[in-house]
């Protein structure tokens, strides 16, 4: 897990290096709105589809903006600390979505385990259903 | 431990700065720690909420540098996150605990239902083989899929064109009921026969008058009314054919089923 969030950092830095480096570049100024290895994994585990990991996400993403435009402007140092900030929202993003996930997989297994316990006349333990 | 040398560390940045004001950063990453070290992260995310308190003290060090520079912000803003999910990482453990926890309960709730369902077979095979030893003594027992069907030859039963019990198939039928009564709970159907002499209709009424009359008689025995259907078939299904005498005789009959139960 350490790890990881090692790599995600070094990967966020690198995507500001990038940034920074495109920074005069026109492209970069009005390409497809800019992305981090943070933000893809927040995008990949579902985030855009949780209300709160959203929230967090656009979070991320606007930070990540503010900083492309801060390294245009040749503001560097502010850039890559405020990527601080895109890279922890896009983290929490994707611990949200993981949470979701989870939470809905442990209830549907206890939904189910409910299910088949009423199915076959069992008797039903205590409702967990709100893991 | 961590917690002392962390709130020293606070205290020291504190009497540093003075007056300064406190980023709101700041005062929120301390808040959400506060809240996070007392939470269930404690125990069940250490790792995390030990990343959040690094966090906090790198932020903490920062602001004793530089109390209201971007980067102090910056930090706070990441510690603050970071012991946000530290709780949302102890969330997912939980989740996960419950999870693992529902599918064991499955698993053993499964194992159980076989186990029951396997005990319940060998116990309605065990009853399924004594009824078919008793009843034959009786008359002619099968096993079909719709259950142990009993016939009994209709001269046995009812004098020509009656639908009366003789008494001598009473003594048959209360023997056959004694011996039905053993498996409670089971569903009868009792189904009258005849042979093809007569209307369809006419055969239809004496056939269901029939069934209806045995059915009376198991109730009067003592097998419980709702469990018992009497149905008259009429002459549509003979298993014998009706161009001779002994085929017709054999046409002419009753038929007690004991229901299958169902899934067994």
């Amino acid at each position: 897990m350490r790890y990881l969030h090692m790599v995600a950092i070094a990967g966020c830095l690198s995507a500001v290096s990038a940034i920074i480096g495109c920074a005069t570049d026109a492209e970069a100024k009005q390409g497809p709105a800019p992305t981090s290895p943070s933000i893809n994994a927040a995008e990949e585990a579902g985030a855009t589809k949780i209300p709160s990991a959203s929230f967090y996400l656009g979070l991320a993403k606007e930070e990540l903006t503010a900083a492309q435009k801060l390294a245009a402007d040749d503001e560097k140092e502010k850039a890559v600390s405020l990527l601080l900030r895109a890279d922890a929202d896009a983290q929490l993003a994707a611990a949200l979505a993981h949470e979701d996930a989870e939470k809905t997989d442990a209830t549907e297994t206890m939904a189910r385990v409910k299910q088949l316990r009423q199915d076959n006349q069992m008797p039903v333990s205590d409702d967990r259903s709100n893991p | 431990m961590k917690t002392i040398t962390y709130l020293s560390f606070a205290l020291c940045a504190v009497l540093a700065v003075g007056c300064a004001t406190v980023p709101k950063e700041l005062v929120d990453a301390r808040q959400a720690y506060d809240q996070a070290s007392r939470g269930p992260a404690a125990k069940l995310a250490p790792e995390a909420l030990s990343r959040a308190q690094e966090a906090l003290t790198q932020a903490e060090a920062s602001y004793a540098d530089r109390p209201t520079s971007y980067h102090t912000k910056d930090l706070a803003y990441s510690a603050q996150r970071k012991a946000q999910m530290a709780e949302v990482q102890a969330g997912i453990v939980a989740a996960r605990k419950q999870g693992k926890q529902a599918s064991k309960e499955f698993q053993a709730a499964q194992a159980q239902i076989i186990s029951k369902t396997k005990s319940d077979l060998d116990k309605s095979r065990e009853e399924n083989n004594r009824l078919l030893m008793a009843l034959g003594k009786f008359g002619t027992v099968r096993e079909e899929s719709r259950g142990i069907v009993m016939t009994l030859s209709g001269s046995v039963l009812f004098a020509f064109n009656q639908s009366t019990l003789l008494p001598s198939a009473q003594t048959t039928l209360k023997q056959v009921a004694e011996t039905i009564l053993g498996s409670e709970g089971r569903r009868l159907l009792v189904e009258g026969h005849t042979d093809s002499i007569g209307s369809a209709s006419y055969n239809y009424r004496l056939s269901q008058r029939r069934a209806d009359a045995v059915r009376s008689f198991l109730i009067s025995s003592g097998y419980p009314s709702e469990l018992i259907e009497a149905r008259g078939i009429g002459k549509d299904r003979p298993v014998a054919s009706n161009a001779n005498a002994e085929g017709r005789a054999n046409n002419r009959r009753v038929e007690i089923i004991i229901l299958r139960e169902p899934g067994k």
